[in-house]
């Protein structure tokens, strides 16, 4: 076990200190790691058989970078580019201005709205932020917004999707513990707009604290509303076929990121704010993009191999077992794992490695496996936003390029406060995620 | 324990393969070793493609994956994935282990590997939304479908094919973005179609099956003592192929009763019945294109195929 | 002309580094490009045609593969993988350079030693026939392209990525802006 703990020590010093890129952080950690466990030593670094190690790594590289499901990152960020490029984004932002700019902090909650929208709908924390990086971002500063407001806002706005359904994360709960997954969604739905009532009530917070970081604007007639309103028919439509289009099972989430891409492509053509070169820019700045994010989950999945063949999870399992409490402390321990955990891990691999631990522990306390669906996927999103590890946040960071990962940790804290507090809600509140599915189903 | 054997294992915690294979063979391992081997169960988390390098290679000692996702690399097999061939996953499993020992096993498809079992699934019916009367009512619909032969036969069906992975069925089903999947019953349970499929239509022999090797590193193997390697093989082989065989055959018969109790219709169809005959008389040929994609391998496919009947019908006959 | 001072100024590398990334990001481009109209068309074929494009899934995989390693030299010989900054005001600017240039040779060397590996492979999967999902083609392919950029990129980035840091070249991430 203490194979883990300098495992993370060394993580953390190669990624803070040495300042080694992420990606090829944790790809060497797990590699070095993973080839340890298999008994590489100081007597043997010449005579070691580094076929397995190596072989692993591979095949993480080899597999991710043909992953089907992946491709909605490229896609949907091309989409969030042109949409920008097209100045879109801008009538968007000015419309949302329009009716939210009086208040103070008005654009951040729209972001928080309009991040929740998307990513509820593309169900990928990294697409949207990526994507809404590129379209949010130049207006709120427009505006006159701080920027650590206005990056945590997207960081926070992101995380939102992988709750509210449809989302990949929990049909993959719904697999890995053959529970119901139309339950999972309904109970995902009260949870999830709660979320985006708790970020807006973050971003009040700031601003009353800091009333800098989010000024007001003044307040528009009606007639100058509807004037705003008129500029943004087109990305409403587009926003309109991808959701509608999805929701009405025209296209699956993975298509919808190609056919919001080509609608895209349409539009800014059509308006004529997109030229030819200005499109190859466009691609290659996503194809950029995209490169830098499929280098960040190769190396979490390398690393997360080391941890899974190091007996973390069991570890922890064994720990729990042993604790002579009542169940509802069990649980409080095992969200504290997952916090612990989510500080380090990337959401997907941290779902794969340790709900199959943990599970028939909880169903055989007598806890619903639905209500713990939504549990463990809240704790994986404030796991998106936490630092040392927090993948919106670095995401964001990659894409805004003149904005240090430090300024949107500092900005988003007030959003994982409140995430805790929501959780809570649920853990105690049991009514929050089962009135729906219950309702509905049983 | 002298010797531990990692088995990298992906499928959910509940799938038969982990409800009951696995912990099985563990047991019947450590037994016939006397606890001189033992066996760790890990969860495999990359694509389960991966796993032949991964055991091969020496990153787990044992793994189990679907041939299908190599194709070209095993083709043997496939002789049990024709359309119609197999009744029940126990039966067509024990008689593909039979044929691979009486045929195959020179073709050396699995070097680099000890081969512990060869399993199929039970046999792939029709998940739909909508009653499958005759089998013009498939014409045109947008239908789910993996790889290898069944896509020949989904061909014929005139079904408007959409590839993907079986675990996206559900999403797929429940937004509409196909009418219906190919899958065995059992998954009417695991991967929760009963909540969205109006109709389970059962075939006798299916419409296709899928073959499952369960293989073991070679230097691993060979590492042990020739009492213990004894001991291991006693275990597994035809033993350890009818163990998962019938252990996915139970869950078809799970799955069944989950369909009835969530109120899907379902239905059995026998064997004079006009859609088996039409499905009958469509799939006729298609043995043909597995005899002709094999070969490249030394291998009679023909008398193979053929003993793979007979061995079908044996085992039938003596239930 | 336009062209080249475009050119000019979207790589200002030089001579060699320009025209691999110039070539490199022209394959991705088109790479992306063709995903989006292949998922368009697809999605189009099922409803007004009762046809899906044959393995339209698998091109999209291997269209990524192509798309994320034409991209891998560039990004990284630029510095734009993920950082984090946290501690660079207090740690001071030769240390930062110092450890960016350790950096710098841990990256070649993994990206150097990852593609001998991934070589092997694939040359075993070619030598076994391997074939892909649902379209047939021969497996190994992909896994030989990602090998070889991922040594043009432990090239690129032992020589011109450690020049940059050396002389504290920084040169643009984001196009267009
Ligand atoms: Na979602
Ligand atoms: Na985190």
């Amino acid at each position: 076990m203490s194979v883990v703990f300098i495992g993370f020590a060394v993580l953390l010093l190669l990624i803070l200190v040495f300042r080694m890129p992420i990606a090829f952080a944790m790809g060497i950690v797990g590699f070095f790691g993973f080839a340890i466990l298999q008994g590489l030593g100081f007597d043997n670094l010449f005579s070691f058989r580094w076929t397995a190690p190596l072989t692993l790594a591979s095949n993480r590289v080899v597999e991710t970078v043909q992953e089907y499901s992946l491709s909605v990152i490229p896609l949907f960020i091309l989409m969030g580019n042109i949409v920008t490029r097209s100045g879109l984004s801008q009538e968007l932002y000015n419309a949302s201005y329009a009716f939210l700019g009086h208040r103070k902090g008005g654009l951040a909650m729209s972001t928080v709205l309009a991040c929740g929208g998307f990513s509820a709908i593309c169900g990928s924390s990294l697409a949207t932020s990526a994507t809404m990086a590129k379209v949010a971002m130049p207006p709120m500063r427009k505006f006159g917004y701080s920027d650590s407001l206005a990056t945590a806002s997207i960081a926070a706005g992101g995380t939102l999707g992988i709750l509210i359904p449809p989302s990949v994360i929990l049909v993959i709960y719904g697999l890995l513990t053959e529970s119901s997954i139309r339950e999972l969604f309904a109970a995902g739905f009260i949870p999830g707009m709660l979320g985006i009532v708790l970020y807006m009530a973050a971003v009040r917070y700031v601003v009353w604290r800091n009333p800098a970081a989010g000024p007001a604007g003044e307040r528009m007639t009606f007639k100058e509303r509807m004037i705003a309103l008129r500029g943004i028919w087109g990305v409403l439509m587009l926003f309109t076929i991808v959701m509608g289009g999805i929701y009405l099972g025209v296209f699956t989430p993975t298509e919808a990121a190609g056919i919001g891409a080509g609608g895209a492509l349409v539009i800014g053509f059509a308006r004529r704010s997109l030229s030819l070169p200005g499109l190859y820019e466009t691609l290659i700045d996503t194809a950029r993009t995209s490169a830098m994010l499929f280098s960040v989950v190769i190396g979490a999945l390398i690393f997360s191999d080391f941890i899974n063949r190091a007996g973390l999870p069991d570890a922890l399992l064994n720990f729990v077992t042993a604790l002579d409490v009542a169940p509802i402390v069990v649980i409080l321990v095992i969200l504290c794992i997952y916090v612990v955990l989510g500080m380090v891990f990337e959401s997907l691999s941290m779902l794969l490695l340790t709900v199959p631990v943990f599970f028939p522990l909880v169903a055989s306390l007598g806890f619903d496996l639905v209500w713990f669906g939504i549990v463990v996927v809240v704790v994986t999103e404030i796991s998106l936003i936490t630092p040392p590890v927090g993948m919106n946040v670095f995401v964001l960071s990659a894409v805004l390029k003149d904005v240090r990962a430090g300024t949107i940790f500092k900005g988003v804290t007030p959003f994982w406060c409140v995430d805790i507090l929501r959780l809570l809600i649920i853990v105690f509140v049991f009514q929050v995620s089962m009135f729906l599915p219950e309702l509905l189903y049983r | 324990a002298e010797t531990t054997l990692r088995v990298a294992t992906w499928l959910p915690p509940t799938n038969p393969q982990n409800a009951t294979v696995w912990p099985t063979w563990k047991k019947w391992v450590e037994e016939a070793t006397e606890g001189r081997v033992e066996v760790v169960i890990e969860n495999y988390t990359g694509h389960p493609k991966t796993i032949y390098d991964a055991v091969e290679d020496g990153i787990y000692d044992v793994g189990f994956s679907v041939e299908a996702y190599l194709p070209g690399r095993f083709k043997l097999s496939g002789v049990a994935e024709i359309p119609g061939e197999i009744t029940d996953a126990e039966t067509g499993s024990v008689a593909l282990w039979r044929t691979y020992k009486d045929y195959f096993e020179p073709a050396d498809e699995y070097e680099g590997f000890q081969l512990l079992g060869l399993f199929v699934h039970g046999p792939g019916q029709l998940h739909t939304k909508f009653p499958v009367n005759s089998l013009d009512d498939l014409k045109d619909k947008k239908m789910r479908v993996g790889g290898g032969l069944v896509n020949d036969l989904a061909e014929r069906l005139e079904v408007t094919p959409v590839s993907a992975p079986s675990p996206k069925s559900y999403e797929m089903m429940q937004q509409g973005v196909v009418d219906g999947t190919f899958l065995p019953a059992q998954e009417q349970k695991f991967f929760r179609l009963s909540e969205i499929s109006t109709d389970l239509t059962l075939f006798p022999k299916g419409l296709y099956t899928t073959a499952f090797s369960i293989v073991m590193n070679q230097d691993v193997f060979e590492g042990l003592s020739t009492k213990d390697q004894q001991a291991i093989m006693s275990v597994s082989g035809e033993r350890l192929s009818q163990l998962a065989g019938a252990a996915w055959g139970k869950a078809d018969d799970n799955g069944i009763l989950e369909a009835k109790e969530k109120g899907v219709n379902v239905v059995f169809l026998a064997e004079n019945d006009q859609r088996v005959k039409d499905l009958n008389k469509l799939a006729e040929g298609i043995d043909q294109i597995w005899v002709d994609s094999v070969t490249d391998r030394d291998v009679d496919a023909k008398a193979a195929l053929a003993d793979f009947r007979k061995y079908v019908d044996d085992i039938n006959s003596k239930k | 002309m336009q062209l080249s001072r475009w050119i000019e100024k979207q790589y200002p590398e030089p001579n060699i580094y320009r025209w691999i990334g110039l070539i490199l990001e022209g394959i991705a481009a088109t790479v992306l490009l063709l995903i989006v109209l292949l998922t368009c068309f697809d999605v189009a074929g099922r409803y007004l045609f009762n046809n899906s494009i044959n393995g339209a899934v698998e091109l999209t995989q291997i269209g990524l593969a192509i798309m994320v390693f034409a991209q891998m030299p560039i990004i990284t010989w630029r510095g734009s993988h993920v950082v984090v900054d946290l501690l660079d005001q207090i740690l001071g600017y030769r240390i930062v350079k110092i450890l960016a240039i350790f950096s710098v040779f841990i990256i070649s060397t993994s990206f150097y030693f990852l593609a001998v590996r991934i070589y092997q492979l694939a040359e075993r999967s070619l030598r076994r026939g391997e074939l892909t999902e649902y379209l047939g083609l021969p497996a190994g392919h992909i896994a030989q392209y990602i090998a070889l950029m991922s040594w043009v990129t432990a090239a690129c980035m032992l020589t011109y990525g450690a020049y940059c840091v050396l002389k504290n070249k920084n040169i643009s991430q984001s196009v267009g802006e």
